[in-house]
């Protein structure tokens, strides 16, 4: 290929982009501004449903939401807590996720496709048909009740995220695999020094995936803590939210002020996370 | 490779965008499952001195899908199969040690709820959400995960505009809805003498577009970046000799794009659909109850209401076992359609 | 060879299936002992409402037991308020670790954890039906299950009166100190001056939401005050398809379709935040209005005026849980935390009404300290429940979705829709 090309090329790139641009911005204001009016009704004294709710106006501008928030729950104790539950479900999720995900993708073995297709009905099941007999399970028969563990377990390994990593595992040549073999490498060293380090982003997209559902989900640990101190911030927030309403200044605010909190962390976490979408350099390793 | 390859795309570029999966695909997102395939099928020279392996060729991988499968079994198998069990029988939940009659019924919960109109009404309901909920969404998300993988400035606050409705809790982003899609809302105001009456969520026939509106809106983060890594696999050198050969853009999103991204595409495809089949929170909360008048009603919903606060779990688990079963049939109808081969073998 | 694949796994998920139901099935059996722990002493667990209020009157409550009883310690939680406290109770039933006294047992969802084998009668204590009936007298009777025993202590009441904003009516050029609101066509004209007069963005707007218990909020208590205290249920037959339940079905038609009530659900409270001129509330929210709103109260108007209304009790109960070892202690403590004290300080700390007989005069000096709560003591003692009957749950989201059907969102007669569904009422009545 000539340089001229190349150059040509580049500058045809360049042209694309401000097209692109002028989309991302337009999907960015649809995306964020609904955020942006819950963190300005979070932070109003009074709701404000006009038009004119939508800018910040000084003189209803207030931070009380959130001590409000801070005086009635144990922020602190809540987020440890959210951390254990959700930490320990990526944690389980992406050690054992690999570990599944790269046998369904490149192994070949009798039983994969019956663990391929309990993958696929697992995530087919809503949540609602085995709450029940799931929170029996785990408090009567496993003893579970009031227990990090018990928290965690129905949630360890998320299905998706198995899927996530097989479909990854899919695209990567076979013929790489198998030249690893014929060297005589074991089938861990090859997941760990040739496979996981060409689908990290399938493992940043596991762990953004997975972070969701513990992080935001408030019945099943509510159902199984019934000890105030290990709730995660979910439960807390829902507990303040649910029972906030008749009693504070401004019900709505006060509910947007506690989902602001939930999230923060949350958006903290994917802005630290998201630099790995970029250093990966997955297209010309493999295929070079 | 890749050149040769690159040029076997944009010689396509003439023809009219390929209609068929197969069409599409460039040899280099097509080559590896089909050349694995023949390696695996072809009765090739080590093949035919193997010795017979009952456990397949890597058995270790049995070893390595073991704690999932023990998760599954411990974990879901039981209350699953619990659930089953219930759909068949006259149950109730109980305290334990107390002994009731629970006779097996065979197949009156599934008539129950079959017959009745307003768990019709729910399956036609998540019908109308999946037909503008997963195109929408598969179409959306490529599109601005393509945009965002071609522009060099602003990346991380894009990205993270697109992740934030994703990771926040619905309570609170429902309560924003809400204020924006009622009928003084914001929408409505901008929109003049064109707002729906009666508005948006009130509306029979709005209601589970404007909900399915939602849910895309919340869920396409996830799916921007599961396209997004996956753009990362197509080599920019495809790109570079498509447009030397004079292919405009969207050529090249048709002829290259598209196809490289395939098996994310199956992803997104079953994901947004099981999402859709799940649906629960938006008619619990952005409707009212699955409102109006039951417009937005969903199984799931149906089922929370049925099992749990109405104490009928035998028939709620008919209708799990109904839903999850239509799912499974969707679910295999798209994976012939989208994925052809790549979705399972 | 396809084909065969896919079928074998089909089979293996069968298998897993059927694995499951079996060890489902192999399940149950256990408990305890049920006799003995009805006499057992010893510490015990505790649920009460999370409400701010509550609160704080149940951690005084509980300090003041355990002070006097070292040997039989409470251990108090919160429990969630609202959409998902029955759920977490039916739940810990079914698991077998529910508390022994749960204070915000809602009367509704008794017929179901009975059922379930979650509740212990209260007359299986030697003064149990006797201590009831002294405390609550009459009022009682409204609470006893089909087997006519006492499975839960009715404990407090909201009764539910209309309030309205006296600067809105006065904005309206209505007179605020004698509001016109004794009929229910009163109350139609002046939903119709409010919102004419642009005083006021709706005259009332209680929640068209779907949820089964909605209707406690806008039907029912206009419903027993045109009834004079007639339940949805009698004698195992639905009686609301009737002219007086059909008359309150198309005031409520008439406010939807004149836009004077709405049909989208509020975030947050309309009343509180003077969009409605008008509410459906009990007691609790006098607190909350107090500082936002110059509010004043009428009792629900019935067809015609009348002199003694009656209204929806909005009551919560306190439920005596089968999982308690030491229930002896627990019906010291219920005892204990509903005596003359007790329910004096609940009545000062959260101004809902213990269902006490005789209010009035049993607290006649908080009555005249606080003139606004003198009222409701007066009309707590004219309050109907919801049916103790079985599937209430379902019996009133039957009603409901009749109700949003015809009433709220007009696609269907009110007369087909109030037929439809009391037919099926008497049968989920029917049912055992």
């Amino acid at each position: 290929m000539s340089i001229t090309s190349k150059r040509a090329s580049v500058d045809k790139r360049r042209n694309l982009s401000v097209g692109s641009f002028i989309l991302l911005a337009l999907g960015a204001f649809v995306f964020l501004f609904p955020f942006y009016y819950m963190l300005i009704g979070s932070l109003q004294t009074s709701p404000d449903t006009s038009v004119g709710g939508a800018f910040p106006e000084p003189g209803n501008i207030t931070g009380e939401n959130y001590v409000n928030i801070n005086g009635s729950i144990n922020l602190f104790k809540g987020l440890v807590n959210s951390g254990i539950f959700t930490g320990g479900v990526i944690l389980a999720t992406v050690v054992f996720g690999l570990l599944v995900g790269y046998a369904l993708a490149q192994m070949q073995f009798r039983g994969r496709g019956v663990v391929f297709a309990m993958m696929l009905l697992v995530q087919m099941i809503p949540f609602q048909l085995l709450l029940i007999p799931l929170y029996v399970m785990i408090v009567r028969d496993y003893g579970l009740g009031d227990n990090y563990l018990g928290m965690i377990l129905p949630f360890a390994i998320n299905s998706t995220a198995v899927f996530v990593f097989r479909q990854y595992f899919m695209q990567l040549p076979s013929t790489l695999f198998e030249a690893a073999r014929i060297d005589g490498a074991s089938e861990l060293r090859i997941l760990w020094q040739v496979a996981i380090p060409l689908v990290r982003p399938a493992i940043v997209t596991a762990i953004l995936l997975t972070f969701i559902g513990p992080w935001n989900e408030f019945l099943w640990p509510f159902l199984v803590t019934k000890d105030q101190s290990l709730q995660p911030l979910a439960v807390s927030l829902a507990n303040y939210i649910s029972n906030i309403a008749a009693t504070a200044s401004n019900p709505f605010g006060a509910i947007l002020a506690g989902a602001c909190v939930l999230a923060a962390p949350a958006v903290a976490l994917f802005i630290f996370f998201q630099r790995q979408f970029i250093s990966t350099n997955l297209g010309s390793s493999v295929k070079g | 490779m890749s050149l040769r390859s690159a040029s076997g795309a944009s010689r396509r570029d003439g023809a009219v965008p390929p209609t068929g999966p197969e069409a599409g695909a460039p040899p280099s997102a097509g080559k590896q499952p089909a050349g694995r395939k023949t390696l695996r099928r072809r009765p090739g020279r080590p093949e035919i001195k193997q010795k017979f392996r009952p456990l397949g060729k890597q058995p270790l991988g049995l070893l390595f899908s073991a704690p999932y499968v023990i998760f599954i079994l411990g974990v879901l198998a039981y209350p699953l199969g619990y659930a089953v069990w219930i759909s068949f029988h006259q149950f109730y939940f109980t305290a334990p040690g107390v002994q009731v009659d629970r006779p097996f019924v065979g197949i009156a919960n599934y008539i129950t709820v079959l017959s009745d109109p307003v768990v019709r009404r729910s399956f036609l309901n998540i019908l109308v959400f999946m037909v503008i909920n997963v195109p929408l969404t598969v179409g959306l998300s490529l599109i601005l995960a393509n945009a965002l993988n071609r522009i060099t400035r602003l990346k991380t606050f894009f990205r993270v505009s697109y992740y934030v409705p994703y990771v926040t809790a619905s309570v609170a982003v429902i309560g924003v809805w809400l204020f924006l899609f009622q009928q003084n809302g914001l929408i409505n105001s901008l929109l003049g003498v064109l707002a729906p009456n009666p508005s948006w969520l009130v509306n029979s026939w709005l209601a589970m577009p404007t909900v399915a509106l939602y849910v895309t809106w919340k869920q396409l983060g996830f799916f921007i970046l599961l396209y997004l890594a996956a753009l990362q696999n197509i080599p920019e050198e495809l790109y570079e000799s498509a447009s030397v050969d004079g292919g405009n853009k969207w050529v090249q999103f048709w002829n290259i794009t598209v196809p490289g991204v395939r098996s994310a595409s199956v992803l997104v495809t079953l994901l947004a659909t099981i999402t859709g089949a799940n649906l629960f929170t938006e008619p619990y909360l952005l409707t009212g109850g699955g409102g109006p008048d039951g417009a937005s009603s969903s199984p799931v919903f149906l089922m929370y209401q049925k099992g749990i606060l109405q104490g009928n779990p035998d028939v709620a688990a008919a209708l799990g076992v109904v839903l999850v079963l239509g799912v499974l049939v969707i679910a295999l109808i798209q994976n012939r359609l989208v994925g052809g081969r790549s979705g399972e073998e | 060879m396809k084909r065969t694949t896919s079928s074998v796994r089909i089979i293996s998920m069968a298998a897993i299936a059927v694995l499951g139901a079996g060890l489902a099935a192999c399940g149950g059996g256990g408990g305890g002992n049920a006799s003995a722990a009805l006499t057992a002493k010893g510490p015990i667990k505790i649920w009460y409402s999370n409400n701010e209020f509550e609160v704080k009157w149940g951690k005084e409550m509980v300090a003041a037991w355990n002070a006097a009883h070292p040997d039989e310690k409470v251990d108090a939680q919160e429990i969630p308020a609202g959409k998902s406290s029955e759920e977490t109770i039916g739940a810990a039933i079914t698991a077998g670790n529910t508390p022994c006294l749960v204070f915000n047992t809602a009367p509704v969802a008794v017929p179901q954890f009975q059922k379930q084998g979650g509740l212990v009668a209260l007359d299986s204590f030697p003064d149990g039906a006797q201590y009831i009936k002294d405390r609550t007298g009459d009022l009682a009777d409204q609470y006893k299950s089909a087997d006519g025993k006492l499975y839960q202590l009715p404990w407090k009441s909201n009764p539910v009166v209309l309030f309205y904003n006296k600067d809105l009516f006065a904005k309206a050029g209505l007179d605020p100190a004698n509001p016109k609101l004794g009929t229910e066509s009163e109350l139609l004209d002046t939903a119709r001056t409010l919102v004419k007069s642009g005083a006021a963005q709706k005259a009332i707007w209680p929640s068209p939401a779907g949820d089964y218990f909605q209707s406690w909020f806008d039907f029912y208590p206009f419903y027993a005050a045109n009834t004079k205290g007639t339940q949805l249920i009698k004698d195992g037959k639905a009686t609301f398809d009737d002219d007086q339940g059909k008359q309150v079905a198309s005031m409520f038609a008439t406010l939807y379709k004149e836009n004077l009530a709405s049909k989208e659900v509020y975030q947050g409270d309309s009343f509180a935040e003077g969009k409605s001129a008008m509410a459906l509330a009990g007691p609790w929210a006098i607190a909350s209005y107090k500082d936002k709103v110059n509010w004043g109260s009428v009792p629900i108007p019935g067809t015609e005026k009348q002199d003694k209304s009656y209204t929806f009790s909005d009551a919560k109960n306190v439920g005596l849980y089968s999982s308690c070892k030491n229930q002896a202690t627990a019906w010291e403590v219920l005892k204990f935390a509903t005596s003359k004290d007790e329910d004096g300080k609940l009545l000062s700390e959260t101004g809902q009404m213990p269902m006490r007989k005789d209010l009035p005069a049993t607290y006649a000096a908080y009555f005249t300290a606080n003139p606004l709560y003198k009222d409701f003591a007066d009309q707590a003692s004219r309050t109907v429940e919801v049916p103790n009957v079985t599937n209430s749950v379902q019996i009133w989201q039957t009603f409901r979705d009749a109700w949003n059907k015809s009433v709220i969102f007009a696609n269907q007669s009110i007369d087909d829709a109030f037929k439809g569904a009391a037919d099926k009422i008497n049968q989920l009545a029917a049912q055992k």
